[in-house]
Order: C-alpha cells, then sequence, then structure tokens
C-alpha cells in the first residue's frame, strides 16, 4: 500500500476508535483524566483532513 | 486486570476468542484486558484495540463503545451498559447484516475557529464554535452525489474543516460502493474526500 495512503487509512481508523461509538455513562474519554488522549484525538482529526487533502492532490 | 470495552454484540461467538466475553443483560460486551495501571493513552494499546475492533467486526456487526470505556468486572461494565442495553438488541437484531461506511469531504473554505477572548462567557463561546462547525458545507452536487454513491445517510459536522455522510451499507454492497466511491472521485477530481469502511455501528449506534 501507498505510505501515504497506509497513513491516511490508520489516521482514519483512530479517528473512529477515538471519535465514534457510544459514550457510556459518562465514561467518555475526558472523563479519564487523560487530557494527553483527547489531544490525540483532536490532532487526528486534524491530521486526517490534512491526509486527505494531500492524498486528494496526487 | 481491567477490561477495555471496544463494543456489544448479539452472541458470545461473535467474540470470543478475539477478545473476553463479559455478559451484559441478553448481550454480550467484548473486553481487552489490561493491567490496571496500562494508561488508555498508550499508542500500542490504542493500536491493539484497533486490530482486535476490525477482527470483530469481520464476524459480525456490532455497537461499537467509544474508547476510554475500562471496567474492572462483567458486573461494573454491565451496570454501566443497563440502559442501553434494550435499544442495542433493537439495533443489532435489525442491523446485524449491515456495516456504516462513512465518505469524510474537506470544506472548500476551512471556517475560522472563534477565538475565547471574543467572548465573555463560555456559553456564548461554545455556541459560536457549534455555529462555526455547522458553517461548514460542501458542493451541492458533490452533496447529492455522495448520497448516490453510499446511500442517503447522515450528515456530520465533525470540526471547522470536512463533513462526514455515514451511511448503513450492506454487507454484500461494500465492494459496490467502494466502486461508486472510486467513480465519484473521477466525477469529482477537485474536492478531496475519503471513503472509509467498513465500521461497526457508530452513527447509527444512536436511535435512528
Amino acid at each position: 500500500m501507498d505510505e501515504e495512503l497506509e497513513e491516511l487509512t490508520l489516521l482514519e481508523t483512530l479517528d473512529h476508535l477515538l471519535d465514534r461509538g457510544v459514550v457510556v455513562a459518562g465514561d467518555a474519554v475526558i472523563s479519564i483524566g487523560d487530557v494527553d488522549l483527547l489531544y490525540l484525538g483532536l490532532n487526528i482529526v486534524l491530521a486526517n483532513v490534512d491526509a486527505i487533502i494531500r492524498t486528494g492532490r496526487k | 486486570m481491567k477490561s477495555v470495552i471496544i463494543g456489544a454484540h448479539l452472541r458470545r461467538d461473535d467474540i470470543e476468542p478475539l477478545a473476553d466475553v463479559l455478559p451484559a443483560g441478553d448481550l454480550f460486551l467484548s473486553g481487552l484486558p489490561v493491567a490496571d495501571d496500562q494508561p488508555l493513552g498508550d499508542r500500542e494499546l490504542l493500536l491493539r484495540v484497533a486490530k482486535v475492533r476490525a477482527a470483530l467486526l469481520d464476524r459480525a456487526t456490532f455497537i461499537a463503545i467509544r474508547y476510554g470505556f475500562a471496567a474492572g468486572s462483567a458486573q461494573e461494565a454491565a451496570a454501566k451498559c443497563a440502559m442501553h442495553l434494550d435499544r442495542w438488541l433493537g439495533l443489532l437484531e435489525q442491523h446485524r447484516d449491515e456495516v456504516e461506511m462513512t465518505l469524510k469531504v474537506v470544506a472548500p473554505e476551512r471556517v475560522a475557529r472563534p477565538d475565547r477572548h471574543d467572548f465573555s462567557s463560555g456559553g456564548d463561546y461554545l455556541k459560536a464554535l457549534h455555529a462555526a462547525t455547522n458553517a461548514v458545507d460542501v458542493d451541492p452536487e458533490f452533496r447529492t452525489a455522495a448520497e448516490e454513491a453510499i446511500g442517503k445517510g447522515r450528515w456530520l459536522h465533525r470540526d471547522q474543516a470536512s463533513l462526514e455522510l455515514a451511511a448503513l451499507v450492506s454487507r454484500d454492497a461494500v465492494e459496490r460502493v467502494r466502486a461508486a466511491g472510486g467513480e465519484l472521485k473521477r466525477r469529482f477530481p477537485r474536492i478531496p474526500f475519503l471513503l472509509s469502511g467498513p465500521w461497526p455501528l457508530e452513527v447509527f449506534a444512536d436511535a435512528l
């Protein structure tokens, strides 16, 4: 698989893991007190969009 | 040990031996056992969970539980999910042969993110943030073509730079939808988008 496409697929997978699905009983990512994880989630969303743009230009 | 909960499944054998089974009412939760002191933000753990999640979806459609929910016992996990179980059971029975696919489209222009310093209250700032996210839009012609390609699903505003269409697709139709995505790319070469999936019930884990 093309390296850039592979990166995009990984970002998309992590984006879905961190930002989709049911939040159970207020046990959201935020409530585990792990600010880094939330930050990671935001970064993935932004990087994902940038990666889509880069891949789309090829 | 604690379990990082991955999803809710209709049958026990949808899970075993890929992950631990935690019974919850008439359903079964999948969990990945980790040490109590294992930080959930660990990159290797994230990747392991992502891998197991994908393998579970190969078996059968399940309700995706957002990463970050960990429980010390099956009883604790079941108790925290109790209010959802009846609805999840109905959704899983109804959509067992379907998966989600998403089409993320980059907006032509990134909407400026509001500056917190411009607002006297946090509430006003959040409203402005929400409005900015919802202001993102894509070419109406592309929007229609995207719905024709993957189906009329739900359009979601996720950030100030992109929109996402999520749709339920029959497992038999995944390859056809991918081909339709390729055709969409040829028809709209200037619009960057990513068609991805299959995914478990994520967006549609909410009531339809």
